[in-house]
């Protein structure tokens, strides 16, 4: 009789066991970036990116391609899209300005700024609104390299994105690449703008050189695109052939980097 | 002893009951006073520290009764006012809340004198002139009637006057002639003499934001951790908003008043985008407030009561959930942007609000999303205007090089980096607004004139050479300027060329 009881506590137990075997440690409805018919990313829910720019002059380039991003994943369901970035930072970065927004196209009432003093309570509150399942879309505008944003931190991000359906996007400076853990990384620099059919001296469309650093895009293998900024949304510019897509030059180092040698035992030793 | 400079001269401000037996008075001049008492201890008096410590003990008497006010119109750092309507059955009635309010003082060393009365002149008039007592309220007369004319919170001449006429007690002025006696005494006499006898309403400011609706909790045993603190908050939240949802009420203000052992009062606030009742999120607010808090935080020896208040109240439904319901997500996001304006502060979480002008810094405030206002319609910006995506909020001197000086940029020097400029449209002109005068037209150069003393630039802006309205001086060309690399700016030179003393080159923004 006790062994029978016994018996069946254990084959619970066992099933139990092997029940928290089976599912992943860390299980996430990762989504998978999708391309549409020109072969760019469709606005993606439940993502982080990080929109890399080599410098900090290029800010502008980086908030419009996130902001371009963004406009795609409002909804009626989610109307917000909240832009992070430290108080200090606003005169060397510039703040987004409403009638510009209008310029890009983008409702300038569903942006609200989130403005902390510091990189701890920046991440607190873009963790804060990724949760919140009003929001489209976090824009965390982190000029420097902060200790704080870590792998643990940017693996918290993405499993809070994952599972809520907000998107993240980290628009960083510099050259330097930490681990993280975004799906995509981009590389972003402005690009000469467009002609202007009637006036050859005046600035047309806006224009990203874009390219994917890490991740991938399903039914695409292509990772450099030149993309050009027009009402219905992202158009790509065949460079043709006639002008092969030249790589991006190599920016500059933020901080000294040991060049690797061929035989790496002579460093550690 | 504490002293003062009263006319050039020092003279006692305050003495206490053994300076008083030794023939010591206020007023007295201190060297008479040494004179009289070679040992004597005399301090400076710090009237401004006083009155902030005795503002303080009075805000902690709140947690006998909510409505507290400081009356300062008799003594120096004025009398305590508690209107104790329907809180005294709390200490068991009357007389005991009496007993414990002043022997809780009196083991802390102070001196008082207490009444509890029918009106505040009768209270007033029986703490300072008889024992502390209790005055039931149909023997206001017989207890007032022997008192001095002087506990009528009296000036002294009007004392002086009347004791002089022989009406040294209250009960000798009700039968007298009311015209006589304001003619030779002033209204405020029949005023306080009404007020004593509750013929006459008497108000009372109370010193704290009076609180609609409130819970709160005392304990035996201080608390100090600040966990216990925010576990007590949400369980009054849950408390208040069974109440407040009774009444079919929401607050958009929570208070939470934590009163230490060593009178002081700790106060937090939230504030909450849309009225609202929901224990959880007014828990969850506090909670987030608490970080901001800090190093502030100091428990003294513990808090024996904690009260939440919640003002702001207005009229809250009851709501049926997902049947008739827009699920537009603003209720989440409403709560969202409360929950990070208090840890951050409210002034962090912001929204673009335009403004109906035509300079561009001015165009759009940034205003707290928590306390958003209507929208301007005329102030929506023109789409066709194209307008940088991000704007520099004081724009930068530059150095610029152009063909001509009215002409389109050529390059420029901007945080010590050249750009050469291989396209550029423009100008587009913006003017000053011409209906401003002084600093407000400048803009610019309105920075030079904080840093330098602040009186020349006074001067400058009543004298009539200060910046009026002059055609061009400060009108702005704006240009679109893209280098080599594809970097769009936005670009402005100050003065029109022929107008303007001086042609200045800011950078104001980037274009995407």
């Amino acid at each position: 009789m006790t062994s029978l009881a016994r018996m069946d506590r254990l084959a619970a137990l066992r099933a139990t066991i092997a029940d928290i075997e089976r599912r992943p440690a860390l299980a996430e409805a990762a989504a998978t970036p999708q391309s549409g018919a020109d072969g760019f990313i469709l606005p993606t829910p439940g993502l982080v990116q990080e929109v890399f720019t080599d410098e900090r002059r290029h800010a502008g380039a980086t908030l419009g391609f996130a902001l371009a991003q963004a406009r795609g994943l409002l909804s009626a369901e989610r109307p917000a899209v909240v832009y992070l970035q430290l108080q200090a930072e606003a005169q060397e970065m510039g703040l987004p300005y409403g009638p510009g927004l209008v310029s890009l196209g983008f409702d300038p009432a569903a942006l609200v700024l989130i403005r902390p003093a510091n990189i701890v309570e920046l991440l607190w509150a873009a963790e804060e609104a990724i949760a919140c399942r009003a929001v489209a879309a976090v824009l965390a505008d982190v000029a420097g390299q902060p200790k704080a944003l870590n792998f643990t931190a940017s693996r918290r991000l993405s499993l809070r994105a994952a599972s809520s359906g907000a998107s993240a996007f980290f628009l960083r400076y510099g050259a330097w690449r930490e681990a993280s853990a975004a799906q995509l990384r981009w590389h972003i620099a402005p690009a000469l703008s467009g002609p202007l059919s009637f006036d050859a001296r005046a600035s047309g469309e806006t224009r990203w050189q874009a390219r994917l650093e890490k991740g991938a895009i399903t039914n695409t293998h292509n990772q450099e695109w030149l993309l050009e900024w027009t009402e219905n949304g992202f158009e790509i510019i065949d460079t043709g052939s006639a002008s092969p897509a030249q790589p991006l030059a190599q920016p500059a180092l933020s901080r000294p980097v040991p060049a690797d040698l061929a035989d790496r035992h002579p460093q550690t030793a | 002893m504490l002293y003062e400079h009263i006319k050039g001269g020092l003279r006692l401000a305050a003495i206490d009951g053994q300076a008083a037996s030794l023939k010591l008075s206020v007023g007295q001049n201190l060297a008479d006073a040494r004179a009289m008492v070679p040992g004597l201890t005399v301090r400076e008096i710090d009237r401004p520290w006083l009155a902030a410590i005795f503002a303080d003990f009075a805000d902690w008497h709140s947690n006998a009764s909510p409505l507290v006010a400081v009356m300062d119109d008799m003594t120096a750092f004025g009398d305590l006012v508690l209107d104790i309507t329907g809180v005294a059955h709390l200490f068991g009635g009357e007389a005991p809340m009496l007993r414990t309010l002043l022997t809780r003082l009196r083991a802390l060393g102070y001196t008082v004198a207490g009444a509890i009365a029918s009106t505040i002149g009768a209270a007033w008039a029986v703490s300072h002139f008889a024992r502390s007592q209790v005055v039931p309220p149909d023997q206001t007369a017989a207890v007032l009637d022997p008192l001095s004319v002087a506990a009528l919170r009296l000036n002294p001449q009007q004392a002086a006057g009347l004791t002089q006429m022989g009406l040294k007690q209250i009960g000798q002025l009700p039968g007298r002639d009311r015209k006589a006696l304001q003619a030779r005494f002033g209204v405020s006499l029949l005023q306080r003499l009404d007020q004593a006898y509750g013929r006459a309403e008497e108000r009372l400011t109370p010193r704290l934001p009076l609180a609609e609706r409130h819970a709160e909790r005392r304990f035996v045993e201080p608390i100090g951790l600040m966990d216990d603190v925010l576990m007590c908050a949400h369980d009054l939240a849950i408390q208040l908003g069974l109440r407040l949802e009774g009444e079919g009420l929401g607050a958009q203000a929570f208070h939470l008043f934590l009163y230490r052992v060593d009178h002081q009062v700790m106060t937090m606030s939230v504030n909450s985008g849309r009225p609202t009742r929901d224990p959880a999120h007014i828990a969850r607010l506090f909670a987030n407030r608490s970080e901001r808090l800090q190093g502030d935080y100091d428990a003294g020896f513990g808090i024996d009561m904690i009260r939440l208040a919640a003002s702001s109240v207005t009229q809250l439904d009851a709501l049926q959930l997902g049947a008739f319901v827009a699920q537009d997500g603003a209720e989440d996001l409403d709560r969202l942007y409360d929950r990070v304006s208090s840890r951050l502060g409210p002034l962090a979480v912001v929204r673009s609000k335009f403004v109906n002008t035509h300079i561009p810094e001015r165009a759009v405030k940034l205003e707290p999303v928590i306390a958003r206002t209507a929208d301007d319609p005329h102030a929506a910006p023109d789409p066709t205007r194209l307008r940088p995506l991000r704007l520099l909020p004081a724009p930068e001197p530059i150095t610029v090089f152009a063909q001509v000086p009215d002409g389109p940029p050529n390059s420029m020097v901007w945080r010590r980096v050249s750009y050469k400029f291989v396209k550029a449209s423009g100008p587009e002109r913006l003017a000053t607004e011409w209906w401003r005068a002084g600093r407000q037209l400048q803009l610019l150069g309105s920075d030079n004139h904080q840093k330098g003393d602040d009186v020349t630039a006074a001067q400058e802006a009543l004298s009539e050479q200060s910046p009026a309205y002059r055609e061009g001086q400060y009108s702005r060309d704006y240009y679109i300027a893209e280098d080599s690399s594809g970097r769009r700016f936005w670009l402005f030179r100050q003065g029109l060329f022929g107008y303007a003393s001086q042609l200045d080159w800011y950078m104001q923004g980037f274009f995407p």
